[in-house]
């Protein structure tokens, strides 16, 4: 399938395509849920099917929920200063499952250094407080293959 | 730019709104903003005189009255702050034990007086030893790790309670241990429960809608919590066992209305739960409290507070047969919020905190608690958390405001606000009500709809700019210098697990056993478990080992799964 032109916050679906499938979750014991479900609610508005897997999801759950779900984005959120360690559990229980092609994008309380530390773990979109929606929606947009074929994870 | 009045030959002063309105239309219809709502949608009018509350049926005696006396309006303090400052409370914990000792000692020795107040990490208040795999990450994050009566031994150590007067914790569905490892201290200590007061969360029903830390099904939840309300009748008379809270339901993305309404509709919950056990209104009205959060539309938190005053008490005297005033003297607490706060310009925070603590305040709340302004990044710093008790010491001394009572009293705008208040909080209760009281619209979903509907309304209204947020979609600066932030000492979690084990090697494990099994058969023989959980704590029972009879016995929480 040919790649579609992309505007950042236009996207276009070629013929066949889904609309972009994100699973957004909480990781680890914090409940703090009001900005998750704000960018459930933005990216459902940009077209984009959203998951949204609740509280207190281990990185094992969350591995198998991007596998069943099929997401090509994977957003967590995490509020309780625990936000490295969990998000590197997270990238290995991926890996564990061979997933290689999700987008991973962190939203939460990331203090500089955390910042840095995540976008060496090669998790560049880190979202804090205070972001513009449209931004969070055009990074996605721009990240996720849109062409990829239904097949191609399994 | 100055305002020059148009050259024109004076007019007769008007005499009423509407000509006064007309005379100055042209300038009246020349607003900087298309229209001037409040958050919960309320239209504030160009100028409130007498005129409108006598439309709205408003009456001095009935509506307001007097500080002191029914219907509560002006405070339940005859005195306002003339005798007594309200006491500030600095909500504090991180690490382990240790660590939060010498916080707390630092916050009382720069003037915090509302006590000791301890934000516990997330394992704790989820039930989790601080050596479960979930715990893992995530010990004494974002508040003190306490897993056994040793760590709370060790938060105490040192501080004379009778001196702290006041101990609090947003101990919800643990509640039950919290307040058995305190009755345990206590009694350890020889302090009597009268020398310091202990308060407690204590509410579950929010945790199901906002703050996330439920961790049993909902109707146990509310039954632990009952028991604890009536053992403490008798076993703590003076603590106050509950504290019913919307603030985290507020800064979820509740309206000032919808928080106000729905705590009382939790709080009603609870309140009839105790009345079905026996108890009377009379006899525990007093120790229940009402809690909230202050946010920036000042005039809406002041009205709130004073709504919420009328509302309650009106329910104690007329739903529950409330004869005392004592039944309807409920504790008014009231918190600034950490949601308004931004990490962009942090310091700009100092004057959001400061404007919140002033609201509540000029709400008449008796137990304010205070943010400090670094708390978008992180834990407080010493400083931070010190900026902010001198905010309300310069509120307090400095400008005069608490020499009066109730100064906002009498103002039209704030008397026709709390009456708007007053009515659509009642509104809502009865809305509740007729889906079946607070735990059917929970599990309806009608509390978390309203909720999620709030905060992407707001979302999206500082996105297009309509809302503006200081700093943050408005007034950028490149020149904000980034503030220091608190760091946890990455070792407090390995002495914290290390702690752990060494009350595990040290205790009688015979003893630890048959105190579980005793609370097992309680729990399921469905009395009150409390006299069962004071004897497990007592022997060094870990809050995981008790939070584990409760999952075997009533079972578990599941998280559920949402599709937008």
């Amino acid at each position: 399938m040919e790649k579609q032109a992309q505007t950042p916050g236009q996207a276009t679906l070629a013929a066949g395509q889904r609309p972009i499938r994100v699973v957004l979750t909480k990781v680890g014991l914090d409940g703090h849920d009001r900005g998750v479900k704000v960018i459930a609610q933005a990216l459902r508005d940009a077209g984009m099917e959203v998951i949204y897997a609740g509280l207190r999801r281990t990185p094992e759950d969350i591995a198998r929920i991007v596998l069943e779900e099929d997401a090509d984005v994977l957003g967590l959120s995490i509020l309780s200063g625990a936000v490295v360690p969990l998000t590197r559990r997270v990238l290995e229980a991926l890996k564990a499952l061979d997933i290689d092609d999700v987008v991973l994008v962190v939203g939460g309380i990331v203090p500089d250094p955390a910042r840095a530390e995540l976008n060496g773990m090669g998790v560049p979109g880190v979202f804090t407080p205070g972001t513009s929606l449209t931004e969070i929606v055009k990074f996605i947009e721009s990240s996720v293959k849109l062409d990829r074929d239904y097949g191609e994870k399994q | 730019m100055a305002h020059h009045r148009p050259a024109r030959p004076a007019r007769p002063a008007a005499t009423h709104y509407d000509a006064w309105f007309d005379m100055n239309q042209d300038e009246l219809r020349q607003t900087r903003k298309p229209s001037f709502v409040t958050p919960n949608g309320v239209t504030v009018q160009t100028l409130y005189t007498p005129e409108h509350l006598e439309k709205e049926g408003w009456n001095y005696q009935s509506d307001v009255g007097f500080p002191g006396q029914a219907p509560w309006t002006r405070g339940f303090n005859p005195a306002g702050y003339r005798r007594e400052l309200w006491k500030t409370e600095m909500y504090a914990g991180f690490g382990s034990a240790e660590e939060a000792n010498e916080r707390y000692r630092y916050l009382m020795s720069q003037g915090s007086t509302g006590g000791i107040s301890i934000a516990l990490d997330l394992p704790t208040q989820i039930g989790y030893d601080s050596d479960h795999p979930m715990a893992r990450d995530e010990v004494g994050q974002i508040g003190v790790a306490l897993t056994s009566l040793d760590d709370v031994e060790r938060v105490f150590d040192g501080i004379p309670l009778e001196k702290v007067g006041h101990i609090f914790s947003t101990a919800n569905a643990i509640g039950p241990i919290v307040c058995a490892w305190l009755l345990a201290l206590y009694e350890k200590r020889g302090t009597k429960t009268g020398d310091c007061i202990v308060q407690l969360q204590n509410d579950p029903i929010k945790e199901y809608v906002a703050r996330g830390t439920q961790f049993l099904p909902i109707e146990s939840a509310v039954k632990l919590t009952t028991d604890m309300i009536e053992y403490c009748q008798t076993a703590a008379p003076e603590w106050l066992p509950i504290s019913v809270s919307g603030s985290h339901m507020k800064q979820a993305g509740a309206t000032c209305i919808q928080e106000a309404a729905f705590t009382i509709c939790n709080a009603i919950t609870y309140v009839e739960s105790c009345l079905a056990r026996g108890l009377k209104i009379d006899d525990f009205g007093h120790v229940l409290e009402l809690h909230f959060c202050t946010e920036m539309d000042f005039f809406e938190e002041v009205a709130k507070y004073r709504a919420v005053r009328k509302v309650w008490t009106r329910l104690v005297r007329e739903r529950f047969g409330g004869t005392t005033e004592r039944a309807q003297h409920f504790r008014l607490h009231a918190a600034t919020s950490g949601r308004p706060l931004t990490a962009q310009q942090p310091l700009n925070n100092i004057a959001r905190i400061t404007l919140q603590a002033l609201a509540q305040i000029l709400g008449g709340c008796e137990q304010t608690r205070t943010a400090s302004f670094d708390e978008a990044l992180g834990i407080p710093t010493q400083e931070a958390a010190r900026t902010s008790i001198r905010a309300n010491q310069i509120i307090g001394y400095e400008s005069g405001i608490p020499d009066t009572v109730d100064p906002l009293g009498g103002s039209y705008f704030v008397e026709h606000l709390t009456l708007t208040y007053e009515r659509e909080i009642e509104a809502i209760i009865r809305k509740v009500d007729d889906m079946g009281g607070a735990l059917a619209a929970v599990r309806e979903g009608y509390y978390k709809r309203a909720i999620s509907k709030g905060a992407y309304r707001e979302a999206c209204a500082i996105e297009s700019g309509e809302q503006v947020v200081v700093g943050v979609n408005r007034f950028q600066s490149e020149e904000s210098q980034p503030v220091p932030t608190f760091k946890l000492d990455p070792g407090a979690a390995e002495r914290q697990v290390a702690k752990l084990a060494a009350v595990r090697a040290k205790r009688d494990g015979a003893e630890v056993r048959r105190t579980l099994a005793n609370l097992h058969k309680a729990c399921a023989a469905g009395g009150n478990v409390m006299p069962a959980i004071v004897e497990c704590v007592k022997v060094y029972a870990t809050i995981g080992e008790i939070a584990d009879v409760w999952r075997d016995v009533y079972g578990v929480y599941v998280p559920e799964s949402e599709r937008f």
